[in-house]
């Protein structure tokens, strides 16, 4: 079944010059795209996880009684949404990536701790989550001040008051703005593309470079899977939020 | 079996291009300049010393002074363009440049694109800048190591397949360098001579071209296909003859600081005038 | 409005804050830049002259950033910026007309045109612009002939099309939400004075929405503005580009990165921070309650 799969596709190159669909016959070619696959999914679960702790705790501190605190999360807020995330990703990798600290396995090659899939990560998490920071804190605005008061009249502390009541209130309020962006994370983990990570356009375009034939093919693929996993996300996303929906509000 | 298909099919291609072209010549291109007074050319702008830009922003370089003698010598003004590898052949096609001398490796499916005349004017291999502090002396030395590239580029995949290199290519060679700098690829993978070009500037002091040159290209520069055996083909031809002959590309290679390529001399001896003594 | 502050008091029954905005706020860019205060962009003037002098006491290696900076800037800046600025212009004039006429489509009742215009609107939306970029750029031919004329599409022009595919879809939503926003009495209103529906829209609807629509059409501009260096990795040469080509005049010398990268984010930083001040003060004013 797989074998006459690959020939079907082999033959229709023959057929259609320009439509040759190589990763689907070419076991090297197919590689590529799956190790394209892995990264693109690996880059958005991780940099979704990471932006959404960055905005737990950046709010979190946003209501501390610190001044500094306070100012630090605000410069950051500020500088990171501010600027395009492509010259972001740019900035990171050449300007910070040369003072991380490294591990040398041959006297020369210094692997750094963080590779250039862990720049992206961090990179685009950054950027996520000062965005995720704000969603977040006009989540915890939304919860009244008297019920804050109510929970610290039960003894909790500022962070239990924070961790079991304020954060799963505010969490539902903040959810379709924080779907947006998380949506908008995704997207936006192309862009890795500039610091050579080795995800779903990197490698699609590697392989039309190499192989001028398959152009549209990999670029109907590339569009097909971001489509694709960008559907599935807001479907999920959609499902949560009602899961999530307080009784008696909104529509 | 399949590439050899493949490679019939495109040379059958060639061949009734070839036919086609040279029954019709129609000179468009070369009557345009000839009215308009001035030659579009594009060079690179990213490829010091063979085309980049100076303190003003003004494109310079080696690319740029012969494409002031092919003015020069039609007695029109020169307008230059920076081109980039990516769109180097489309700007030719689709008519934004007239001429183009962008440091364009000859390869057959390229001239089945672009009108490539000879005599080739330079030539270049594949090689790698890697640190002197490695002593890397074998292209197999680079297996399973990350090697820093250019997205694009012909030899990534060979280097990937004969040497099982781990390519790492980045959008434009500023980046690459910047990356090997930063240690994050044992080495980075270009053309020999313009390796050259960048250790001979003293800002990669402790890096080396150790191997030797692989998959030797020369260089091509292009005129729309259609003229390519018509008046503007034959005349670039010339052109590229004469700078053989006079030595003046080589003149040029070193007043651009470019390290001396057999190639040029090569050349130089294989077009010498019999009669000159 | 009145009841608000006796619903807080029952604050353990009803926890949340309903006059809190619950959905998501598409014009995030243009309030945080916007909050911004006044001297900032002049702040960032400052660290742009600074910040290279300071990069370049610690290096010391013979190398003068701001010097090379000050060279390249007006270069940088009359070749590579403004011509974002103008690619951006054209974006936002595709952007605005295609988005205005999906929009229309997409509350049109003719049920095949509103399909057709809400799949196009959540196609775009939901592809990554880079994605959206190269298709159009690689898919797209270099010239095109239509009766006879032939069509030259330079790099930049079809890099203006494939950014303004993302810009069409959101201008889309942003209509169809105005429309939305218009309360039913209006179109009801119109059809007591036997308006046709493509009247009541012209004449009554859309003047409505107009100013409703002007704040997150120039929070769209900011955010494509700030979208134009994406087109540098297909090789328009904008100022991204521009700047890679500065600093490979400049020997490709590392401590030029972080000066002439800096130089071009303070650029974006200086240019859309007025706009969004603009935004925020024109939807302020436009806040009209019906």
């Amino acid at each position: 079944m797989l074998e006459s799969f690959a020939d079907f596709f082999q033959q229709f190159a023959q057929e259609n010059p320009r439509w040759n669909f190589i990763f689907f016959y070419e076991e090297k070619q197919a590689g590529k795209i799956w190790t394209g696959l892995k990264y693109t999914v690996w880059l958005s679960i991780a940099c979704v996880i990471f932006s959404v702790i960055i905005g737990v705790i950046g709010a979190w501190l946003q209501g501390s009684n610190q001044r500094i605190a306070r100012a630090v999360v605000q410069g950051y807020i500020q500088l990171f949404r501010n600027t395009p995330p492509f010259v972001q990703l740019l900035f990171f990798y050449f300007a910070l990536g040369a003072f991380t600290p490294t591990y040398s396995p041959d006297g020369w090659l210094e692997v750094p701790i963080i590779s250039n899939v862990g720049w992206a990560i961090i990179s685009l998490s950054f950027f996520a989550g000062a965005f995720n920071v704000e969603i977040f804190r006009a989540g915890i605005e939304a919860v009244p001040h008297s019920t804050q008061e109510a929970s610290e009249s039960l003894g909790m502390s500022r962070l239990q008051t924070y961790r079991y009541v304020v954060l799963p209130l505010a969490l539902r309020v903040s959810l379709p703005a924080l779907n947006n962006n998380l949506v908008n994370l995704v997207k936006t983990t192309t862009q890795a593309f500039a610091i050579a990570v080795p995800e779903l356009l990197y490698q699609c375009v590697t392989i039309w470079n190499d192989y001028p034939s398959a152009q549209y093919p990999a670029m109907l693929l590339m569009f097909v899977v971001y489509i694709g996993m960008v559907g599935i996300l807001v479907f999920g996303m959609s499902r949560w939020e009602r899961a999530l929906r307080i009784p008696g509000y909104g529509k | 079996m399949k590439k050899t298909t493949a490679a019939l099919t495109i040379a059958s291609l060639l061949g009734s291009t070839v036919a086609a072209v040279a029954e019709q010549c129609t000179n468009e291109t070369w009557n345009k300049i000839q009215e308009r007074g001035t030659i579009v050319v594009g060079v690179k702008a990213d490829t010091k010393p063979w085309g980049f830009r100076g303190e003003n922003g003004d494109l310079i370089g080696m690319e740029a002074d012969m494409a002031k003698e092919v003015a020069d010598t039609l007695g029109v003004e020169l307008e230059l363009v920076g081109v980039q590898s990516s769109n180097r052949m489309q700007f030719l096609e689709g008519g934004r440049i007239d001429l183009m001398i962008a440091t364009m490796s000859d390869r057959t499916d390229r001239r089945e694109i672009v009108g490539v005349v000879g005599p080739n004017y330079y030539s270049s291999g594949t090689n790698i800048m890697a640190p002197k502090a490695l002593g890397i002396d074998e292209w197999s030395d680079l297996e399973g190591k990350p090697v820093c590239g250019k997205q694009g580029a012909f030899y990534n995949q060979i280097i990937e397949d004969r040497y099982g290199a781990q390519i790492v290519a980045f959008t434009g060679n500023a980046e690459a360098k910047q990356a090997l700098r930063d240690r994050k690829c044992i080495a980075w993978v270009y053309d020999d001579s313009v390796i050259a070009a960048d250790l001979a500037s003293g800002n990669f002091d402790d890096f080396e071209m150790p191997l030797t040159s692989e998959d030797d290209n020369p260089w091509g520069l292009a005129v729309p296909i259609a003229e390519r055996n018509c008046v503007f083909g034959r005349f670039m031809s010339g052109m590229q003859y004469n700078w053989h002959q006079s030595g003046d590309l080589i003149a040029l290679e070193e007043k651009w600081g470019i390290q001396a390529t057999a190639y040029l001399q090569r050349e130089n001896e294989r077009f010498k005038d019999w009669l000159a003594e | 409005m009145t009841t608000h502050s006796n619903q807080n008091r029952f604050a353990v029954l009803k926890p949340i804050d309903t006059t809190r905005r619950m959905s998501y706020d598409p014009m995030t860019l243009s309030r945080s830049l916007g909050s911004l205060p006044v001297w900032t962009p002049f702040a960032a003037l400052a660290v742009a002259a600074i910040w290279p002098q300071i990069v370049y006491a610690q290096t010391a290696t013979g190398v003068d950033p701001i010097g090379a900076l000050w060279r390249w800037a007006p270069f940088l800046i009359t070749k590579g910026f403004l011509f974002n600025i103008l690619i951006s212009f054209l974006c936002l004039l595709l952007g605005t007309l295609g988005g205005l006429a999906i929009g229309l489509g997409q509350i049109s009742h003719v049920k095949p045109l509103r399909w057709l215009c809400w799949g196009i609107t959540q196609l775009f939306r939901n592809s990554p612009w880079l994605v959206l970029l190269f298709i159009v750029m690689l898919a797209l031919p270099f010239e095109l002939t239509i009766f006879g004329n032939t069509f030259f599409f330079p790099a930049w022009i079809k890099a203006v099309i494939g950014l303004s595919l993302p810009i069409i879809a959101n201008i889309s939503e942003i209509v169809r939400g105005a429309v939305a926003s218009v309360p039913t009495t209006q179109w009801e209103a119109a059809e007591s004075l036997a308006m046709t529906r493509r009247q009541a829209m012209w004449r009554i609807i859309l003047p409505q929405c107009f100013k409703r629509m002007i704040p997150p059409w120039m929070n769209w501009y900011a955010i494509l503005t700030m979208a134009t260096p994406l087109v540098s990795i297909l090789g328009v040469e904008e100022v991204v580009n521009l700047t890679r080509q500065a600093i490979e005049a400049e020997d490709n010398l590392p401590e030029l990165l972080a000066p002439f990268y800096g130089f071009v984010l303070i650029l974006f930083f200086i240019y859309c921070y007025p706009i969004a001040r603009l935004t925020l003060r024109l939807e302020r004013r436009f806040a009209v309650k019906l």
